[in-house]
């Protein structure tokens, strides 16, 4: 596992993609913007490079090839989607924590970076995780619409939650009001969001073994 | 010892299929696989690395069973699957140096003296490498962990004849020891001629012959006569040529009758893989 885990990093995974987390998560210091974004661009940019690498080098065969099983290859490559999303993540987390130092008296319009937020950016990447790679795993090479779907379920979900902080008083509370000075509150958010990501990228992980079985290479 | 033994493979897809495919290949020698384009020769060897699921059938390599056993039996298997490049923008060394990690035999100085004796540069990147080449760096791979059985997908198509030569003799060297077994698959048969031991040949995903080179050969005669003796073999032969000099034809060697005044000669394994192709269409 830890081989084929290193095979990813070193092979599969342009340096690029380890880079690219401090460019964008540099755009938490845009002041008051639209912060889920910044997650986003992981999905818009990352997944559709990284699995078209994947396909153009024939890595499906490659790594068949070797000694491993298939629910190794399968936990590798979640893995190694995993280990970028919370690079993402904890240098957006670092980027958000100098804005709301920069910025202390700003009204925010969408969310602010609180901990809070980061948990519904978690639940996010949960939703992405599951539609992505139970739809990839269907042939473990076509990435297009995977891509589609797990993008737009993660939009609607940004979309939908960004709108309930506007219109919907508790939400707002919950993030913007009362709430955002409520340590507890917003740490809970976090873990709850982060609960969500690991237990959809574990029935992600279930769901595309039992897919990548039926694959025929 | 039995290197392969696979018994009875069945596979349907929509418009083909394999039907009760059956190969021995005995530990040290080697095994030449033909068929025409599409006649199943890939299909049967994604089979036997367990690279897609058949309907029945069993496999066993080197005395076990090939999907109860897959993890232990990759570690000794070789593979090059001519034409299909992996991670080509990366140089040898970084793909040597993620590979060798998954081997528990893997053995660095074997490794080196392949990479010398193949004049391969661990410096150059999959992109630059000649097709010769990145065969060569295939058996690299295999040898230096250790593989008892390669499996070639076609290493020799698209390479040049000096390229092919220099691989088959590389082939032949590998299995004097008696340890390494060869299959490998290819519709160039002037190379089997050269190298094979065994010949088996897939035709419509049905195997027509598997069996010793020479016993293979010498089972078929290659008829040459005039026109007006088509009739006393027309019933036997397997397909047949007619031109304005007589006929061509194929026959089973126990179907021909040696004392006819029908010319025959000893065909070879293009004039066995095309008259029995032909065999198809003109029934079709």
């Amino acid at each position: 596992m830890y081989n084929l885990l290193m095979k990813e990093l070193k092979l599969g995974v342009s340096p690029i993609f380890y880079i690219l987390p401090f460019l964008t998560g540099a755009l938490m210091l845009i002041p008051g913007w639209l912060y889920f974004l910044v997650i986003l661009y992981f999905c818009f940019i990352t997944i559709p490079n990284m699995f078209g690498v994947y396909k153009a080098q024939n890595d499906l065969m490659f790594t068949m090839m070797l000694p491993v099983t298939k629910n190794n290859i399968v936990k590798a490559k979640i893995g190694v989607v995993v280990i970028l999303e919370l690079l993402h993540i904890v240098i957006a987390v670092i980027f958000g924590m100098i804005s709301t130092r920069l910025y202390p008296n700003l009204t925010y319009f969408f969310f602010e970076p609180t901990l809070g937020f980061w948990g519904l950016c978690f639940t996010m990447l949960a939703i992405f995780n599951i539609i992505f790679f139970s739809m990839y795993y269907k042939t473990a090479y076509k990435y297009g619409a995977a891509t589609f779907t797990s993008v737009a379920a993660a939009i609607i979900f940004a979309g939908g939650a960004e709108w309930l902080g506007i219109q919907n008083s508790i939400v707002f509370d919950l993030f913007k009001g009362s709430g955002v000075d409520n340590s507890l509150l917003q740490i809970s958010i976090l873990i709850a969001g982060f609960v969500l990501f690991a237990t959809f990228t574990i029935i992600a992980y279930n769901i595309s073994i039992k897919q990548f079985k039926k694959v025929e290479i | 010892m039995l290197a392969l033994d696979v018994k009875n493979l069945n596979k349907k897809y929509g418009n083909f299929q394999l039907e009760n495919v059956s190969l021995q290949l005995e530990k040290g020698y080697i095994m030449g696989f033909i068929g025409a384009n599409g006649a199943g020769k890939t299909t049967t060897i994604k089979s036997i690395l367990n690279l897609i699921q058949v309907d029945s059938g069993e496999i066993n390599i080197l005395g076990k069973n090939a999907i109860e056993h897959e993890m232990e039996l990759k570690q000794e298997i070789g593979f090059s699957f001519g034409g299909t490049d992996y991670y080509t923008r990366s140089k040898i060394k970084t793909l040597t140096n993620v590979i060798k990690r998954f081997y528990h035999n893997w053995d660095d100085e074997t490794y080196y003296n392949y990479l010398k004796k193949f004049k391969l540069d661990e410096n150059k990147k999959i992109i630059q490498l000649s097709m010769g080449m990145k065969v060569k760096y295939s058996l690299a791979l295999a040898l230096s962990h250790g593989a008892k059985i390669l499996i070639l997908d076609e290493p020799t198509s698209g390479l040049d004849p000096v390229a092919r030569g220099e691989l088959l003799t590389i082939f032949q060297e590998l299995i004097e020891p008696g340890e390494i077994s060869i299959l490998f698959s290819t519709h160039i048969t002037s190379d089997l001629e050269k190298c094979a031991d065994y010949i088996t040949f897939i035709h419509n995903g049905k195997i027509i012959n598997s069996s010793e080179k020479e016993d293979f050969i010498n089972s078929y005669r290659l008829l040459n006569g005039k026109e007006s003796q088509l009739f006393e073999v027309k019933d036997q032969l397997i397909s047949y040529n007619v031109n304005s000099f007589g006929f061509t034809g194929l026959i089973h060697t126990k179907d021909f009758d040696p004392s006819s005044n029908i010319k025959s000669t000893l065909p070879n394994l293009e004039d066995i893989m095309i008259y029995v192709s032909k065999k198809e269409e003109m029934y079709v």
